[in-house]
């Protein structure tokens, strides 16, 4: 059971000492940072006693389950999960709740704004369903849903892409918004039962496998369509370096093609499958390390816009199964920054770093930072993941029990300050 | 050491040498035992074995079955089809009510890999894997070596070839794990939709697409059971375009050695991966291997017990 859930105070004014805070090019050390949320009230300080401050960041793929379960997890445990991961905002893509009308629409805003509390101080965009029911019979209501700038564009949920000619009449009707269709690259037929990998793992272990083909088949589909068109799209979680190699192709060609690649696929690789451990149960999956290599090459050479959390919670008895009865999702919001910040800057250093993790997606999603809202972050302070340090009343992530290089020391983000 | 390495049969990937040799060289005492007039002893008294299968067996689960009774054990026998799961109970809550009745070992078979695992984290009891989706089943490749053991003096340096579908079974992975373990040099062999794409974790093995190379070498044969459904999932154009390509036939047998010894898991498609007349011809062991899988289960549930009251075995 968890025993602690930190909380959070308003404050409208911080003041960190000792600080190497982030000046849009290098973190410079600064005897005392102030910073205002724009209200005047009590102020907190802080000895930061050397971190760094570090932008807040914009999270991509986030799926809070509301309002399915909201005993066990609501918008309110989502952005009390973004507080403690240090995002000041993220993308909103329900896998279970298609936003496919205005009234949808509002009534996911009114989720998130209900609280009173954090909810409406946080930036959050939401992605518009192109179908209505995420099915393939009907579309969306999306010029009216393109009337709201939340709407970062549209996209339904993390289903495998629709046939052929729905694909088409979708991208074909949404073109009039001017906005972004954002798909996760997976054909149907292909996926067919699988839950993993399939490369050397699967096959060993006699699980049902996913083939690289059934993303790169959807990707190419969803390419070919949107080069006919003339749509900007965004890949979802890439999984593999051929899919990165359509989006290069594409983008010589002139496209306007964007993606992300998951956290989890960036830190794993399907070795993980040896334990059985359902925990590892992710969707797209977690491919080989040769997957995972060239999607740390699309990091460096700047093919990935961003990385995606692919937030996900799941309830508990769906986890404490074996893996291929188990829910797939895995949380990464809370320790995202910690796990993955190291790693990024050993290899695209600090400024790419940020920008992967906040500002392009953020730019993504049509949303505009504050340079007030930022984490102070120990990236040489240990710190091993436990229960208590995920919002709700779940707990499923790869990373429990692990320990992280780094740890988020705290939080400041309009006004909300949290210490860890 | 006369005991075991591991506590669990989850399968034998990773099992020592020593494991499977101790297991082995039980399995020929009971295999003794079961032709004597009392084929019982009291190695298990007081313990007791649950059987829990969530997927139909008839000859695995009675197999077990008849070990359990062997060795004096209570058993009793837990088929999903008429239990609480199928009012929605999780598999973690059904062990945990099959254990708080004392229970001592589980053996489980499952359609998921790693269920046999995942009970043994979240129980107390011994597990043994009688079959886990795809992945292993461990019992019935130890009966198989077993067999071939006593047909041909020793596994080290024979060539066991298995043909069929290697993809979906569980036997061919634990027996390419078992065998190697222990020296043999096994052949897979099958149509291209129905073995591994992905082999590098399996490359100490041959893999041959050509049937009458894959034989004409071999020691021992083991033909897998063809599910029907593979023809529906177009794995497979037709049973009669498989059984003329890839069945155990008196033609195919003239391409390999005088001496060997045919197997089969069961239950034989007759006329399909097995022709009738090789079923039950000179060549064929394979109700050998039945009465082995009775001696063998009957050694592994004694070692994972702990090898209690050993001189009485």
């Amino acid at each position: 059971m968890k025993m602690r859930k930190p909380s959070s105070s308003e404050f409208p004014i911080a003041v960190l000492k000792n600080a190497k805070f982030w000046n849009g090019k290098s973190f410079e050390l600064r005897d005392e940072v102030r910073l205002t949320s724009g209200q005047e009230g009590k102020a907190v300080e802080y000895d930061c006693k050397g971190a760094l401050v570090i932008p807040a960041l914009f999270g991509f793929g986030l799926d809070f389950m509301e309002p399915l379960r909201d005993d066990v997890y609501t918008c309110a445990d989502g952005v009390d999960a973004m507080l403690r991961g240090g995002f000041y905002g993220g993308l909103y893509e329900s896998a279970a709740n298609p936003i496919d009308d205005a009234d949808k629409l509002t009534a996911a805003e009114n989720r998130f704004s209900s609280f009173g509390c954090l909810g409406g101080s946080f930036d959050i965009k939401f992605l518009g369903a192109y179908s209505k029911g995420f099915g393939t019979d009907s579309l969306a209501e999306m010029m009216e849903l393109a009337e709201s700038d939340v709407v970062a564009g549209f996209g339904d949920g993390n289903g495998v892409i629709p046939h052929s000619r729905f694909l088409r009449l979708a991208m074909e009707y949404g073109k009039m918004t001017g906005k972004r269709f954002f798909f996760q690259p997976m054909d149907k037929t292909l996926r067919h039962s699988g839950c993993v990998h399939e490369g050397a793992y699967s096959d060993m272990l006699g699980m049902k496998g996913i083939p690289r083909i059934a993303e790169t088949i959807a990707a190419y589909t969803v390419l070919e369509t949107a080069r006919f068109l003339q749509v900007p799209v965004h890949f979802k979680q890439v999984t593999c370096g051929e899919t990165l190699e359509l989006v290069r192709d594409a983008r010589k060609k002139g496209m306007d093609v964007t993606c992300d690649v998951g956290l989890y696929h960036l830190l794993l690789d399907d070795s993980c499958l040896e334990t059985l451990d359902s925990a590892y149960h992710i969707l797209p999956p977690i491919r080989s390390a040769a997957d995972r290599d060239a999607l740390w090459q699309g990091i460096v050479d700047g093919t990935v816009d961003a990385i995606s959390m692919n937030h996900t919670p799941v309830l508990r008895q769906d986890t404490v199964v074996n893996f291929e009865d188990s829910v797939p999702g895995a949380l990464s919001l809370e320790v995202a920054l910690p796990a993955i910040w190291n790693k990024l800057v050993a290899k695209v250093g600090e400024a790419r770093a940020i920008e992967l993790l906040s500002t392009a997606p953020a730019r993504l999603a049509g949303s505009t930072p504050v340079a007030n809202n930022v984490v102070v972050f120990a990236p040489d302070k240990p710190h091993v993941v436990v229960e208590s340090d995920f919002a709700g009343h779940v707990c499923n992530s790869p990373l429990l029990g692990k320990e992280l290089p780094s740890s988020i020391l705290a939080i400041y983000i309009n006004g909300f300050w949290k210490e860890m | 050491m006369s005991s075991l390495e591991i506590k669990h049969l989850f399968g034998l990937r990773g099992v020592s040498k020593h494991d499977i040799r101790l297991i082995l060289d039980h399995a020929k005492q009971f295999r003794e035992i079961l032709e004597r007039p009392v084929k019982k002893v009291p190695s298990l008294r007081g313990m007791t074995v649950v059987n829990l299968f969530f997927e139909n067996s008839t000859r695995t689960r009675t197999s077990f079955e008849l070990a359990e009774k062997r060795l004096s054990a209570d058993t009793v026998n837990f088929a999903s089809s008429n239990s609480s799961v199928k009012k929605g109970e999780t598999l973690v809550d059904t062990l945990r009510n099959i254990e708080a009745m004392k229970i001592d070992i589980v053996v489980v078979r499952h359609k998921g890999t790693g269920v046999p695992k995942f009970l043994a984290d979240n129980s107390n009891a011994i597990i043994v894997n009688a079959g886990d989706g795809a992945h292993e089943h461990p019992t019935q490749a130890l009966l198989d070596m077993l067999t071939i053991e006593e047909k041909l003096g020793t596994l080290e340096g024979k060539n066991v070839t298995i043909i069929g579908d290697i993809r979906h079974s569980r036997v061919a992975r634990s027996n390419l794990w078992g065998m190697s373990t222990m020296g043999a040099h096994v052949t897979l062999c099958g149509p291209s939709t129905l073995v591994p794409r992905n082999t590098d974790l399996m490359n100490h093995v041959t893999w041959e697409p050509d049937v009458k190379k894959a034989v004409a070498n071999a020691d021992a044969i083991i033909a897998l059971r063809l599910q029907k459904e593979r023809m529906d999932d177009a794995l497979l154009p037709s049973m009669r375009e498989y059984r003329n390509t890839f069945g155990i036939t008196e033609e195919l047998l003239e391409n390999a050695k005088d001496k060997v010894i045919i197997m089969h898991p069961g239950p034989i498609n007759r006329g399909v991966e097995l022709d009738s007349d090789i079923a039950d011809g000179e060549h064929s062991v394979i109700l050998d291997q039945v009465t082995n899988g009775v001696a063998v289960r009957m050694a592994v549930l004694f070692l994972l017990a702990g090898g209690r009251n050993n001189e009485n075995a």
